[in-house]
């Protein structure tokens, strides 16, 4: 009862701190302030320059931890050597063996870049820096100087399409066009078992799923660039509607790090979905020619 | 008598209403199998992370497209 109470008085101050930011509708723009314009469509946007300015970051803080790698590593490069042998651990299975000498220096590098950006978006300053004007005695940020890159569309659309476009080489240089094929149409039923006129039924039924995975291919970039960007916009929302609320921010923490997992997972996914059983196959084969020598 | 208003594009709502509860299914399963079968943790992450996936692309699609 007293749990009870407590929680629906931290609802009610919550509740009525929210208001004042909600009626305003959205508080941040989904639209990136151009800081530098060319004219004709091309400018700087502050989304891009705060991604320039985090990959410099990321660039020097991974030379500086590292330097010259060593056989028995200093601090810098244990970290990293960690965080790599433990994502290995975590992807292997699922990109299979064969294609991932391949794959791993994308998604590694998908994680990295996706964690850290999300996480800078979270340093003060960002998104309250800026040119804007008093209403009403608020301060009302118009053209915020910094600006997380993962909260503008364009940069998660453009981390989608070299996922995609990865994607494709990939599947193409490890599976081959035979094996796409015959994973998206092809009939899986086993010839030998199955009675002649349900092997031409579930044909037609593989090739009808097959048309439906190849939409779902194609809203895949889609997908992955909303999927990140709706959720660390509406992160973004979230701190500046409530006027930064600390608990969010660990909220917000939290979220970064399931976001750029998912993205790397997906990829990842993506990847084994065509790739990971060409080690499978072999091993069945193996199977059976073992069964057929007994 | 009005308690609140509703505004905004409900059927977007909707469906991402139905790819929450989606998403929410899966995750539970996944973690009632990954108690059950705790060595089949790397298997089951893989199949919840595309059934979340599809059902997540469900409701991206009615934020978008739903009028």
């Amino acid at each position: 009862m007293f749990r009870a109470k407590k929680l629906v008085l931290a609802l009610v101050s919550l509740a009525t701190a929210l208001p004042a930011a909600a009626a305003e509708g959205e508080v941040v723009s989904a639209k990136a302030v151009e800081l530098v314009d060319f004219g004709g469509g091309w400018a700087i946007t502050n989304s891009m320059a705060t991604g320039w300015a985090v990959s410099a970051l990321i660039i020097s803080l991974i030379l500086i931890a590292t330097g010259r790698p060593k056989l028995i590593p200093s601090k810098g490069q244990a970290v990293f050597e960690s965080l790599i042998e433990g994502l290995r651990g975590l992807l292997e299975p699922i990109v299979g063996k064969h294609a991932f000498p391949a794959v791993f220096p994308l998604l590694i590098t998908f994680f990295v870049f996706i964690l850290i950006q999300n996480w800078m978006g979270l340093m003060p300053g960002v998104g309250t820096i800026g040119y804007g004007h008093d209403v009403d005695g608020h301060f009302h940020m118009l053209r915020p100087l910094i600006r997380p890159f993962t909260a503008d569309f364009n940069g998660t659309i453009a981390l989608a399409l070299i996922s995609f476009g990865a994607w494709l080489i990939i599947i193409f240089k490890y599976a081959g066009p035979k094996l796409i094929l015959f994973d998206l149409f092809g009939n899986k039923a086993d010839k030998k078992e199955t009675p002649a006129v349900l092997y031409i039924v579930l044909s037609i039924v593989f090739i009808l799923v097959g048309c439906i995975e190849v939409f779902s291919i194609c809203i895949r970039p889609f997908t992955l660039s909303v999927r990140l960007f709706g959720n660390i916009f509406g992160g973004e929302n979230l701190l500046h509607g409530t006027s930064f609320f600390f608990v969010f921010y660990f909220m917000e923490l939290l979220v970064g790090l399931i976001q750029a997992t998912v993205f790397t997972l997906l990829s990842s996914v993506y990847i084994g979905l065509i790739c990971n059983h060409g080690d499978e196959h072999e091993q069945v084969d193996e199977n059976n020619h073992a069964e057929a020598h007994h | 008598m009005i308690l609140a208003e509703i505004t905004g594009n409900l059927a977007s709502a909707f469906g991402l209403l139905g790819a929450a509860i989606g998403v929410g299914l899966i995750g539970t399963k996944a973690a009632e199998a990954v108690g059950r079968n705790p060595g089949a943790s790397g298997k089951i992450l893989v199949q919840a992370i595309i059934g979340m996936a599809l059902a997540e692309g469900l409701g991206v699609l009615a934020l978008f497209l739903a009028k």
